[in-house]
């Protein structure tokens, strides 16, 4: 997919920008502070209806500004040209429209724009907890299958319903869990059982994306972690009956402890490189090296699954990188790998010797914001 | 700013705080009932008092109506032995126009929710139990002893979220020791629809493909 133009309004730096795009690298340079990442915030708006800088939306607003609206045009393979306008309004429900016709749920936008995102603060999927790690594994089934999507939504509502009632340990009845265990179990099993079969797949996609970063000869590799045994994993319906058991179980904890304790929303993945675990052994190369696999592996899957070549956006990944890696990245852009891209760096010259900025292949877009932010000239 | 109207400024007050209706909306509105003729006015006035005044909840089904039984279930012709159960008057409205189905209503309220503090206490559902549990005696009927139609399926069609299904889970399991045939017609509605706003044809469809429970 390509994404051809986008016009922010409101998000923090931007009071009015608007930018054109070509279908293949597209430099987004300028001053610090010029708000180059949040054209990649933009982006990331439009496509999957939510930041991938902050935990509320209310930091991705501009500072004043009563709303954030942002329009994109899209190309995909898929379905055509589209129109695509995210709006947030604080305190109201944020909204999509695809050619100009609102969607019946912010979420029906995921996955028609894929995206991957690689920025900083990926480091923490290889060095922190496993709450990262599912985030990964989420923000890409979501994109690649509706099914999980809705399960995944159903599972996150069942999952706080569920502990509601588990928190309340007067009014606890026994049997107004049965419905809840029966949801969870049944959502769950879902998003279980796709996401062993996702593993399987998805490793192959890091062995190539391995091979392309040629430096190296270690093989990474992915498992899959969570509370049933393999062979529970066969099918939904036998996984639902061992998660049944499970819960039932451990009831007496869960009533006590006011949480719900079994279920995919404790799942984790593990890295590993050869037989080493990447999160004790590995040196800071190899991290990186790690992560940067995970994204381009991400983006295979995405692109094998749906047919469409998703949008690669690299938030200031140059600017700390050393020269070997550097190479090896801006190697892969310019080839066939991978389609369009939004990169930022703080300097305009980190293509200088791999691509041409001369019409489709690359563009060097100047971003900078400092005029809007001028401050009001006093009458 | 200076108001040149309170009269104006109290209406749009007023419509303001119904829902979707913004303020813009709210002046739009005003503006209009400034040009109706008096007695079109005067009609919308009294429809909004008399919705207050005469409206009032069916004794059998709960569902909103003038005149307790309401003629859904006072209608000779419907079948008794079937109870379709919603969540809001609304519903009510939804499945009637499909024309699909013609047994009676039990509105239930709302549905089960810990998030939102409501059980089951906070709904209909003793009264459902027990309407299952005695059959229907024709309201009209003065007779104490007259038999009792019994209740033979309850179709359940709550919206197709996560409370609607939780909702269903639990009501089926609450009238499984009467026996009775208990179905859902969620199946084939969007996920995370609304009853209200499906159309006649999707919400025929899965009238037609109810599963059981
Ligand atoms: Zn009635």
């Amino acid at each position: 997919m390509e994404i051809r133009s986008l016009h922010i309004r409101g998000v923090r730096a931007h009071a009015d920008s608007q930018f054109e795009f070509t279908p293949g690298v597209n430099l987004l340079h300028g001053p610090n502070g010029a708000g180059k990442t949040n054209v990649l915030e933009a982006v990331h708006y439009v496509c999957l209806a939510k930041s991938f800088l902050v935990s509320s939306d209310r930091y991705a607003l501009r500072r004043g500004a009563e709303q954030m609206q942002i329009e994109a045009e899209f190309h995909t393979d898929r379905r055509g040209d589209e129109k695509v306008r995210f709006i947030y309004v604080p305190g109201n429900a944020k909204r999509v429209q695809v050619n100009g016709a609102p969607l019946d749920r912010l979420v029906d936008v995921v996955g028609r724009f894929p995206i991957v995102v690689l920025a900083p603060s990926d480091h923490k999927l290889t060095e922190e907890g496993p709450d990262e790690r599912r985030k990964f594994l989420d923000t890409l089934l979501c994109q690649a299958s509706p099914a999980y999507l809705s399960a995944l939504v159903a599972y996150r509502r069942v999952l706080k319903q569920r502990n509601e009632l588990l928190g309340r340990r007067a009014g606890m009845r026994r049997e107004m869990l049965a419905s809840y265990d029966d949801a969870l179990t049944r959502h769950g099993s879902r998003l279980v059982v796709r996401r062993a079969r996702f593993v399987e797949v998805f490793s192959r996609h890091l062995e190539s994306a391995y091979a392309l970063m040629a430096e190296t000869t270690e093989r990474p590799t992915i498992e899959y972690r969570t509370f049933a045994n393999k062979e529970a994993l066969a099918d939904e319906e036998t996984l639902k009956a061992d998660y049944l058991e499970r819960l039932a179980r451990r009831f007496p904890d869960e009533t006590q402890r006011g949480i719900t304790l079994t279920g995919p929303h404790r799942d984790d993945l593990v890295f590993r490189l050869d037989s080493e675990l990447v999160r004790r052994y590995a040196s800071q190369g190899q991290h990186r090296t790690f992560v940067m696999g995970l994204k381009l592996a991400q983006y295979f899957y995405l692109h094998e699954q749906l047919g469409e070549r998703p949008l690669l956006l690299l938030d200031d990944v140059f600017d700390t990188l050393d020269p070997g890696r550097m190479a090896t990245i801006s190697d892969l852009l310019a080839g066939d790998a991978v389609g369009q891209t939004l990169v930022t760096s703080a300097r305009s010259d980190v293509f200088a010797d791999v691509l041409p900025f001369d019409g489709n292949a690359a563009s060097s877009i100047p971003v900078d914001t400092r005029s809007q932010n001028a401050p009001e000239p006093q009458t | 700013m200076q108001f040149t109207s309170e009269s104006v400024e109290a209406l749009v007050e007023q419509f303001a705080k119904l829902p979707t209706i913004g303020r813009k909306t709210a002046r739009r509105l005003t503006a209009y009932i400034l040009k109706m003729s008096r007695e079109e006015v005067v009609g919308i006035a009294e429809a909004l008092v008399a919705v207050k005044d005469n409206v009032t909840t069916c004794t059998v089904c709960y569902n909103v109506t003038d005149h307790v039984p309401c003629p859904i279930c006072r209608a000779p012709r419907r079948d008794r032995s079937v109870l379709c159960v919603v969540e809001e008057p609304n519903d009510v409205l939804a499945i009637e126009r499909t024309n699909e189905f013609d047994g009676l209503y039990h509105v239930l309220g709302g549905v089960i929710s810990p998030l939102d503090g409501v059980g089951p206490e906070d709904l209909r559902v003793r009264e459902l139990v027990q309407r299952v549990h005695d059959g229907h005696r024709d309201p009209l009927e003065e007779a104490e002893d007259a038999p009792a139609v019994a209740i033979r399926e309850v179709i359940l069609a709550m919206n197709p979220n996560v409370e609607g299904d939780t909702t269903s889970y639990y009501l089926g399991q609450l009238l499984e020791p009467f026996g009775v045939r208990v179905s859902r017609i969620a199946r084939g509605l969007p996920i995370g629809g609304d009853l209200e706003f499906a159309d006649e044809a999707t919400l025929t469809r899965a009238l037609e493909g109810r599963a059981n429970l």
